[in-house]
């Protein structure tokens, strides 16, 4: 139980939760705000009146979740860092959570970290969507995470190591991470071919000499393949990059 | 010798408030600070407070610490500011003696509003002296106002909110908090507090204290063991944590001394962190002329030391003769800051407390 352990029950978050259909309406607060304690910051700052006015400021937080926009002002103004908000309908796989996080180095957006839950295990990969650390934020920036859907009501914190390994870089010469590839893959992108066209891995100086391999190991672990079934990529001339001069300057001694 | 109306020992967020109440009536004020800078504990402070915008809430306890400040310049003609004084002694005539730079000093108030806080409580084990065995309030001192990191990683005795705040600060600065333990089967502190700990992946072990600390020269590991619920540790459940840091936070007892001195009457309320000064509705204790707030007068949040400290120094001046029309107003307004900080579940702990002192 929370008292005694610090991380809330399920019973405890089955009162804060918004129900299903709000939550695939758009983004919207979740207060996981459980104790009577002398504070109401968040009602001051929410500027909808979705939370409601406090009779006694020991009163836990009521918020009108159907009246909340999601504007996430009451993130960073709360002392205990307890509200999140959580948005569904980010894109058709993942959801977007935001969460207060006062540490240093921020994660920078597009970076992959690791999603933990309330008691601080890894449960999935998040990526770094966007971090807003405004003056009035007055240093508790707020970290937006795209993660699986049904993880939403999971992430309430991250950890920026590699767990994952989605910060790796596969492709040197553009820049490919190992995150962006998986994310990729998912997508439904499972040729070494259409990897590079959308993200350009390979058509660097080296010519998919570091990648091509990494790429396609990727792809058979991520679609069950094994390796010799795999399609592979097209290989065309030049085998390494050449100055258009070179070539239009015609054969030496022609 | 020197005299003041009002001298208010102390400069931490109740003395401050005070200060300024009190010179907003139009009283002369001398605070007396034994540090160099004023702000007491608030310039450790670098979460967010909790009450109300009337508090401050949301807002960190350095920047209180700088408001106050602003606030007091706006009366400088009617405060004086001592700082690196230490008072010694309260005598019976109201006398008080300072120490001020290796010299020695005395003052003639009209009234004393006495606002020394607290200090920590320690804990009993074998090696408890081991350089890397601290208070929570030494390690905020290192980190928050020197910036040294006081080790590598971190045990944490005590989940109140200090233990837990200290630890979280802690993590902030990239240090290693390995646990939190704590005697009680319950956590004391805020449950957000405790649940911001939580989903960095530190436990909180409850029922659980420190029994042994090893090392030669300094702090090397510790043996943390099992409690009953009658506190007695269970045998066979002692475990090592390797760790050259070990802070304690176990609570705090109000600093009175000087109360003694004056005579007061003291009652032992362990509600409120040890011996404490009996005291009226203006928070003067059973000696005319001695006002009391915030930690000394028991332990408490801040938010409610900066409103008590005000309401002492609304009610030191009017007993001065220095009354506004609007004293009433804001002294209700005092009262009802104050009920409604301490009128939650939290607070049950301290109406009890304050039930057996009120005079």
């Amino acid at each position: 139980m929370l008292e005694k352990t610090g991380v809330a029950t399920e019973q405890d978050l089955a009162r804060v939760t918004p129900s299903k259909e709000r939550r695939a309406k758009g983004p919207v607060a979740v207060i996981e705000c459980f104790q009577r304690i002398p504070c109401n910051p968040c009602q001051t700052a929410c500027k909808t009146g979705a939370i409601k006015e406090f009779k006694d400021i020991n009163d836990t937080p009521e918020i009108d979740h159907d009246a909340c926009t999601g504007c996430g002002l009451c993130v960073s103004s709360c002392p205990g860092l307890s509200i999140v908000v959580v948005d569904e309908t980010y894109s058709e796989e993942e959801a977007l959570v935001k969460i207060p996080y006062e540490f240093l180095p921020l994660p920078e957006a597009g970076s992959f970290v690791t999603g933990l839950d309330r008691e601080g295990k890894p449960v999935c990969r998040a990526k770094v969507v966007k971090v807003l650390n405004t003056k009035s934020m007055d240093r508790t920036p707020v970290v937006s995470l795209a993660v699986p859907k049904d993880m939403s009501m999971t992430v309430r914190f991250i950890k920026l190591n590699d767990y994952f390994s989605d910060n790796t870089i596969v492709c040197r010469c553009e820049e490919l991470t190992m995150g962006e590839l998986r994310e990729l893959i998912r997508k439904g992108y499972n040729t070494v071919d259409e990897i590079k066209r959308i993200s350009r891995a390979g058509m660097g100086p080296c010519q998919g000499r570091t990648c091509r391999q990494l790429i396609m190991q990727e792809i058979a672990a991520a679609t069950g393949t094994k390796m010799a079934d795999l399609t592979v990529s097209t290989y065309r001339p030049p085998v390494k990059p050449v100055k258009l001069g070179t070539i239009a300057g015609g054969e030496h001694g022609e | 010798m020197r005299t003041t109306e009002i001298a208010i020992i102390g400069g931490g967020p109740a003395g401050l408030r005070a200060a300024i109440s009190a010179a907003s009536m139009g009283a002369k004020v001398t605070i007396i600070e034994r540090n160099e800078n004023l702000g007491g504990q608030l310039v450790k402070q670098t979460h967010m407070f909790f009450g109300s915008q009337k508090q401050y809430a949301s807002t960190r306890g350095i920047d209180i610490a700088e408001i106050l400040l602003k606030d007091l310049d706006k009366y400088k003609d009617r405060i004086e500011i001592m700082t690196n004084a230490t008072v010694l002694s309260i005598f019976e005539d109201g006398v008080i003696s300072i120490e001020q730079d290796d010299k020695y000093l005395k003052i003639k108030p009209q009234s004393v509003i006495v606002t020394t806080g607290a200090s920590e409580k320690f804990l009993a084990f074998p090696n408890n002296d081991l350089p890397g065995i601290y208070g929570a309030g030494a390690v905020q001192t290192l980190m928050n106002v020197h910036g040294v990191a006081p080790g590598r990683s971190v045990v944490m005795v005590g989940a109140g909110n200090i233990g837990l705040i200290v630890s979280y600060q802690l993590m902030q600065a990239g240090i290693e908090v390995k646990a939190i333990l704590d005697a009680s089967p319950r956590i004391g502190g805020y449950l957000v507090h405790a649940s911001k700990i939580r989903r960095m992946g530190i436990p909180i072990l409850t029922s659980h204290t420190v029994k042994y600390a090893h090392g030669t020269d300094k702090l090397q590991k510790v043996t943390i063991c099992q409690l009953d619920e009658k506190f007695q540790q269970i045998p066979g459940t002692e475990r090592d944590i390797e760790t050259d840091v070990l802070c304690i936070s176990v609570g705090l007892s109000p600093l009175t001394e000087l109360l003694w001195q004056a005579g007061c009457n003291m009652k032992y309320i362990p509600e409120l962190g040890g011996h404490v000064p009996v005291r009226d509705k203006d928070l003067q204790t059973s000696i005319k002329g001695v006002y009391v707030a915030g930690d000394v007068a028991g332990v408490e949040e801040a938010s409610s030391a900066m409103v008590e400290g005000r309401l002492a120094g609304l009610c030191a001046a009017k007993a001065l003769g220095h009354a506004t029309a609007d004293f009433e107003e804001l002294h209700n307004d005092c009262i009802e800051q104050l009920n409604s900080l301490r009128s939650g579940h939290v607070g049950e702990k301290i109406r009890k407390g304050l039930e057996q002192v009120a005079m």
